[in-house]
């Protein structure tokens, strides 16, 4: 077996820059707590700037300050290292993320394939720049020794055990994946080379140092083999319904829709998950196909739900052309919480269970005109309010109406009686929209209770601002 | 409108809530013609010193209070009636905080138990009506049913709710406040603080705001119309009921010192006595006679004296422990701290002219002041012993109340605005270090803000206002308050962060005003260094040297210091101070003292040193302004360059009293933060223009005395110091590979690495021998070398970087019982693990033992832990293996890397030939370079220093084989090269000689990094990268 190493040096900094415009300006990658944040990564600009990795930010910018910087991101470093193990799947059924920042692949088996290793190697070499990521290749007859040879070399393939010793032997022992300790103690030894090592007695070496470190060497030699994790491509539901006929009719599409919903919730099932977001390809004769998003406000696997959903959703598209095929794919698979039920549902068979009647409003008339409310921690009413969930805790505050509106009215005071205030509310002076108002509770001629205001220092007439149930 | 007094009143001592100062609310409450202020910060008194000073400058009366919650229980206020109340204020707070980690405090119910005689409490009632009846039993008559009324949504339910709950309690209900602030307008920094205290922005902070800025000094007409007039009348009740005054406290300095048959004033003279006899075996000069009598008067008048007889008998037990100690600051000033051995510097001699008002006087109502200096290491020792002396419940180390500064004001502020990190910490640097301004508009945009934008203004105008803020206690590093009573009676205890130490709750300023007095034991490493010395002179050639013993005023230590060759000497080895050296040439002590003092940011942007430089080198004649102050400035050629002389001169030319011009002294120290120099001027002014003075010299006067600012040195300090730097010069001079190998042994410690001290001794000659265990001990130590005068200095285990001192010590004591045969027999009888051997074989002190580095460590790495059964067998035979030897390059490398320092060849030595070949000159080159010639330099940088004082300029101290280079860069070349001026190890300067008067700078044009040149010195290096 032949394995390649390819080894991502810059897989951060590649990671940043490929979404980023000005990839050509300086561009530092920090980490660490806010007190004493560490240049992580940096560009070529950047560095001829005389920025280094391992500098904090403020000895960074007492150097310049012609920089821009992002965060060292360790989560999207894994969904790099995850979105190109995906890409080396095409090429070798043998793909490992065993180190890190580092693709392992065999490639014997997929020469066949992809022609000599030059040329292999020049295509990998080529697709990877085209995606934006530096790299160096190695080859050798096990993954181990690839991955070190990487550390030195890059282009370099070794094919027998021969030339594979000399390659190892000339490297200096910081680079034989060694722990840092063993690795000083032999340069403290004046042991540099990896040859210097192999020369002395072995019984000696296994006296003074610790068994991983003659098993490392066993196995960069190939002599002890690695054991490897392969890489297995993530799971994605995707399944496709080929009509027998063109069908121009939304009717007609509703069976095959309802096979591809009961087939998705009976995999969600089996692997207890739910699905938040999947997409309907409807293939034409002509032409790109179209596409029906379907996204839910909560992660849902319940089959009955899912077609009535899909439908809604279909029933809106006009059909540009006759359909050939559908296909279904489902990739944000989110863990699913059920509900509980009591064992025995009171509730009438007509009525629609709170969530169906939620997504089926959110079908008919649109994603935003459907939204979650939740309380913020303010004082100002207009702010106190938001789409999202509660922030919690919350400020303890009086009675507040149910209804507010949105632009407070004048209120003609001798048609309302002042049943309790003034409540003082004074906030907000960090956004520039400061308040200072006193508010009573009112009550109008017809028994109705509102809320008003006053600005503090203002002589004009009371303003509604909400109404109470 | 009803009389009001405010009892529910936070300071900003309550850390991140109280938005105000005492000074502000007093002032407010005077103007709003409150009756009276309590102040109750949150279970602590730290600020109610300054509250009894902001109410005595009002006028309007202070009552003494604490805000409290119980744990799980009521929130109530405490209010302090009279001493006894005061008394259990203070055993509450300090329980309470005793029991909590610093800076929180847990108050349980049974601590109310207690007797709680004098004091009043307001039960401010939340829901639980049955504390209310708890509560009656603890304070029964002296319980109030707090109303506090914000405008909150249905105030006057809630009104009618706590009164309906005040009559079936049958408590009487009082009007209170909640004072957060004293005025409206702090309701944003009162915000802003909340979301500081819960580490929130204040956008997230909602749930702890208060939702609107009632919790100020409210107009009483607004309280007339929120309150029923009896809640207001009892206000005014309470208040008259505490009559409680911080003046009341009767501080008492510990009794134990005097023996029986003896009063603290007899036994004081006896102690000056005998101290005297000390001093002065051949009989007491007439002059000093005189001024012991003055003293000793002043003293028994003042009855200070129990406060001598502590700090004598601490300096006393130390020096019976052979700690160097001596007295730092005004004392000096004293004959009676000489005499009694707390200072060693005769106030009496001729050329002293020490003002003991400057120390102590009548007219000033304030305890004296004696700061000791003891060896660094062996403070804690004291420390100690002073806690064992009096116990812990009479002795407690001071506060010291850190306050917000520019950068960390401007932090919070951001932070709670919601700023990113990196933004808040631009906005720091943006301040100075220790500025007490928010960041300047100019700085500001320099760093690529927009100080006009809103945000940007909000962050400027609340940082403004948080600066100068209390932030919170720390403990002062050696301040003692002792006392005959248990100090819980005086001052709340809490817990300092060290452990096993407690602290009061308030900090120097504040003990001042009380009348408390203080003892500060202070660390000084120079103390530990001549300790140091003189044991291994005392052990090497058994002559035992004392500060006072050694020979006085010797020519060839002046000759030394002239030629500024002082790495390593006290005070004057700085790159600014050996640069005066050579110009103002001390000869004899008191030129000692004034370079100690002119080298000070006061005298450089006071403009007093060239004047004295140009005076003393007779450039310029020396004048006084009036025949009268010829005494006071005759010792400085005229200049003024210390505090006394500015006392002095008040007293004469302006006919201050003593007590008066000590009250200069302190404003003068003061008045960058608080002002207060103005009457000052007037009252020179007027009285020096009566006498004739020109104007322009009292304005040039005044300028000077705010000069001095907080800088200001006073004489009496200079001249302690001058002492510590005499003593280490004559050691260097005389004693040099003694006194080298002290600094080492104490360092860290003064201006200069271990590293550069040996250097620098190398380079006088004195040999240092390597690390090796068949000879190191954990210190450094003197061996005999040949015939030399001077011993040889071995190098100690210290040096070695990660080697842990019982592992040393252990190697000394194995080594005693016999030589070591082998790295085997070493690791076994010292009990070495493989940790301390790898640094030992690493460091080259293996070299008897194993041979080389490389061998050292291979030895080393064979050495396994003996399991008992195979005790006594030899190890198991190995083949010999052929280890390459170290290179000279590697060898220096590693020294550098496991030692600091290198005895082999300097760096430098090594690219001498590579740097002769760019044209760069050495150290030992450059007096042969006329002033003004082009040239150019390359050494390890040492040094980068940027002096306050200097505009943008920095002085780059290089190192070479041979010396030192001071180098000169100018703000713009800073500007323009700052990343080679950053960055490089090994720097090169091309620039020109400038020489005067033996001051040797090289002014750069150029910066260049030669920094991979050491790189080169590696093999390593040379590996693919």
């Amino acid at each position: 077996m032949l394995w390649a190493c390819i080894l991502l040096p810059q897989l951060a900094m590649d990671g940043v820059l490929r979404q980023r415009a000005d990839a050509d300006s300086p561009l530092a990658l920090l980490a660490g707590p806010p007190q004493r944040r560490v240049l992580q990564a940096v560009n070529g600009r950047a560095r001829a700037l005389g920025l280094r990795p391992g500098q904090t930010l403020t000895a960074a910018q007492a150097l310049t300050r012609d920089f821009a910087t992002a965060e060292y991101d360790l989560a999207m470093i894994e969904c790099w290292q995850q979105f190109l193990a995906a890409w080396a799947y095409g090429f070798s059924s043998q793909v490992s993320l065993h180190y890190p920042r580092c693709l392992l692949m065999e490639v014997q088996s997929s020469l066949a394939l992809f022609g000599p290793w030059a040329h292999f190697e020049a295509r990998l070499r080529g697709e990877l720049a085209a995606l934006g990521f530096r790299q160096r290749i190695t080859v050798a007859p096990n993954p181990a020794a690839a991955r070190v040879l990487a550390n030195a070399h890059d282009g370099l393939a070794v094919t027998d055990g021969r030339t594979l010793h000399q390659a190892l032997g000339s490297l200096p022992v910081e680079r034989l994946g060694l722990s840092r300790e063993v690795a000083t103690a032999l340069v403290r030894m004046g042991l540099r080379s990896l040859s210097q090592v192999l020369a002395l007695p072995r019984d000696s070496l296994a006296r003074r140092f610790p068994v991983e470190v003659l098993a490392q060497l066993d196995t960069l030699l190939g002599s002890r083999p690695l054991a490897l994790e392969f890489y297995r491509p993530p799971d994605v539901f995707d399944a496709r319904i080929e009509l027998n006929f063109e069908v121009e009719s939304h009717q007609a599409l509703l069976f095959p829709l309802r096979r591809l919903t009961a087939d998705l919730a009976a995999y969600l099932a089996g692997r207890d998950s739910g699905v938040q977001r999947f997409v309907l390809h409807l293939e034409h004769r002509n032409g790109a196909g179209s596409q029906v998003q379907i996204g839910l406000l909560a992660a849902e696997r319940e089959a009955a739900m899912l077609f009535e959903l899909a439908r809604g959703r279909l029933e809106q598209l006009q059909l540009p052309a006759p359909v050939l095929a559908v296909r279904l794919v489902a990739r944000e698979l989110p863990p699913f919480t059920p509900e509980h039920r009591q064992l025995f549902d009171e509730r009438p068979q007509q009525s629609l269970p709170w969530e169906q009647l939620r997504e089926r409003l959110r079908a008919r008339l649109g994603d935003d005109a459907v939204q979650g409310l939740g309380a913020r921690a303010e004082h100002r009413p207009e702010h106190a309010w938001t789409t999202q969930p509660a922030v919690l805790p919350l400020p303890p505050c009086g009675p507040r109406p149910g209804w507010l509106l949105s632009e407070p009215q004048p209120l003609r005071e001798a048609s309302v009686r002042i049943l309790a205030g003034p409540e003082r509310i004074e906030s907000g002076w960090w956004d520039g929209g400061d308040v200072r108002r006193d508010y009573y509770l009112v009550e109008t001629r017809s028994g109705q209770r509102g809320w008003a205001f006053r600005a503090l220092g203002d002589e004009g007439p009371l303003l509604l601002h909400g109404w109470f149930a | 409108m009803n009389d009001y007094a405010e009892l529910h009143c936070l300071s900003n001592f309550s850390f991140q809530r109280g938005a105000s100062s005492a000074k502000e609310l007093f002032e407010r409450a005077l103007r709003l013609g409150y009756r009276a202020l309590a102040i109750t910060d949150e279970c602590t008194l730290a600020g109610i010193v300054r509250a009894w000073k902001a109410s005595q400058d009002s006028g309007l009366p202070l009552i003494v209070g604490s805000e409290m919650r119980v744990d799980s229980g009521p929130k109530l206020v405490l209010l302090v009636e009279n001493l006894s109340g005061y008394q259990a204020l203070c055993r509450l707070i300090t329980q309470a905080r005793r029991r909590a980690e610093k800076g929180r405090y847990r108050l349980l119910r049974e601590d109310l138990d207690a007797p709680l005689d004098g004091l009043l409490a307001i039960w401010l009632a939340e829901d639980d009506a049955r504390h209310g009846a708890w509560l009656r039993e603890r304070f029964p008559e002296r319980l109030w049913l707090g109303v506090e009324l914000h405008r909150g949504p249905d105030d006057a339910a809630r009104l009618r709710t706590l009164l309906d709950l005040a009559e079936t309690l049958g408590l009487p209900p009082v009007a209170c406040g909640d004072v957060h602030m004293h005025a409206r307008g702090r309701r944003a920094l009162q915000d802003c603080m909340t979301a500081i205290r819960h580490h929130l922005p204040v956008v997230e902070a909602g749930a702890y705001l208060y939702p609107n800025g009632e919790r100020h000094l409210r107009r009483r007409e607004e309280l007339t119309e929120l309150y029923p007039p009896a809640l207001l009348d009892e206000t005014v009740r309470i208040a008259e009921r505490c009559t409680f005054d911080l003046g009341q406290l009767e501080y008492q300095y510990p009794h134990e010192l005097v023996p029986a048959g003896h009063d603290a004033t007899s036994w004081l003279r006896a102690l000056v006595e005998e101290g005297a006899r000390w001093r002065w075996p051949d009989g007491v000069p007439a002059k000093a006679r005189e001024r012991i009598e003055h003293e000793l008067d002043l003293i028994a008048e003042l009855e200070y004296e129990s406060y001598f007889l502590t700090v004598h008998d601490i300096v006393r037990w130390a020096r019976d422990q052979q700690i160097l100690c001596q007295g730092r600051g005004s004392a000096a000033n004293s004959t009676v701290c000489f005499t009694l051995g707390i200072t060693e510097l005769d106030p009496t001699l001729p050329d002293r002219r020490l003002l003991f008002e400057r120390f102590l006087s009548r007219e000033r109502d304030e305890p004296p002041d004696i700061d000791v200096d003891f060896e660094h290491e062996r403070r804690e020792e004291v420390i100690q012993y002073v806690f064992r002396r009096y116990g812990r419940g009479r002795a407690a180390l001071t506060a010291v109340v850190s306050t917000y500064h520019g950068a960390g004001a401007v932090r919070d502020v951001a932070k709670a605005l919601g700023l990113p990190p990196d933004q808040i910490n631009m906005l720091a640097d943006c301040c100075g270090h220790w500025s007490d301004q928010a960041p300047s508009p100019e700085r500001l945009a320099e760093a690529g803000f927009d100080p006009d934008s809103p945000l940007l203004r909000r962050v400027l105008v609340l940082t403004e206002a948080l600066i100068g803020f209390p932030r919170h206690l720390s403990q002062h590093p050696g301040g003692f308050v002792i006392s005959e009573h248990p100090l819980e009676t005086l001052v709340p205890v809490e817990n300092a962060s060290m452990t096993d130490r407690t602290v009061i709750q308030w900090d120097k300023d504040d003990l001042d005003q009380v009348g408390l007095l203080k003892v500060d034991v202070l660390a000084l490493g120079m103390l530990s260094a001549l300790r140091r010395c003189f044991d291994l002179l005392a052990h090497y050639r058994g002559t035992r040297w004392t500060l006072a013993s050694l020979p006085q005023e010797d020519p060839a230590t002046y000759e030394m210091i002239s030629r500024a060759d002082t790495i390593g000497v006290f005070q004057i080895e700085s790159r600014a101070q050996m640069a005066m050296l050579p110009r103002l040439r001390p000869r004899r002590f008191y030129d000692l003292v004034i370079q100690v003092a002119i080298v000070r940011p006061g005298p450089i942007q006071g403009d007093m040193v060239h004047p004295y430089l140009r005076r003393r080198n007779g450039e310029e004649a020396v004048d006084y302004p009036s025949a009268e102050l010829k005494p006071v400035f005759e010792r400085t050629l005229g200049v003024p360059l210390f505090q006394e002389q500015v006392m002095e001169l008040a007293m004469v030319a302006a006919d201050y009293t003593a007590g008066e011009a000590d009250e200069l002294r302190r404003s003068m120290a003061a008045w960058k933060r608080h002002g207060g120099l103005e009457s000052h001027r007037e009252r020179l002014t007027t009285r020096m223009l009566a006498k004739q003075y020109e104007p322009e010299f009292i304005a040039r006067i005044f300028e000077q005395i705010k000069g001095f600012g907080s800088y200001g040195f006073p004489e009496s300090h200079a001249a302690s110091f001058a002492l510590l730097t005499y003593a280490s010069s004559w050691l260097k001079c005389h004693e040099p590979a003694a006194f080298a190998c002290a600094l080492v042994n104490s360092w860290p410690m003064g201006f200069y690495s271990p590293d550069q001290v040996l250097q620098d001794v190398r380079r006088h000659g004195i040999e240092v021998r390597p690390l090796d265990v068949r000879h190191s001990g954990w210190d450094c130590s003197l061996e005999p070398a040949g015939d030399e005068r001077q011993p040889a200095i071995r190098l100690g285990l210290r040096m070695i970087r990660g080697l842990r001192e019982a592992d040393a010590r252990r190697i000394e004591a194995a080594r005693r019982e016999h030589p070591f045969g082998d790295v085997e027999d070493l690791s076994l009888r010292a009990g070495l693990d493989a940790r301390a051997r790898e640094r030992l074989a690493d460091a080259g002190a293996l070299r008897g033992l194993a041979g080389h580095r490389h061998r050292a460590r291979w030895a080393v790495a064979a050495v396994e832990p003996q399991l008992p059964l195979f005790a006594g067998q030899p190890a198991p035979r190995e083949a010999p293996v052929n280890l390459p030897r170290p290179s000279v390059g590697e060898d220096l490398l590693t020294d550098y890397a496991t030692l600091g320092t290198t005895l082999g060849p300097h760096p430098l030595t090594l690219l001498r030939p590579r740097l002769a070949a760019l044209r760069c000159r050495s150290s030992r080159d450059l007096p042969n370079v006329e002033s003004g010639r082009p040239v150019s330099v390359a050494g390890l940088v040492i040094g980068r220093q940027r002096p306050q004082t200097a505009s943008g300029v920095i002085f780059v101290t290089l190192e070479d084989e041979f010396g030192l280079v001071n180098v000169i860069v100018w703000h713009d070349l800073a500007e323009r090269q700052r990343r080679v001026l950053v960055q490089s190890r090994l720097l090169r300067i091309d620039g020109h000689l400038e020489a005067a008067n033996g001051v040797r700078h090289v002014i750069a044009g150029r910066l260049r990094d030669l920094t991979p040149l050491l790189a080169g010195l590696n093999v390593r290096s040379r590996d693919f990268q």
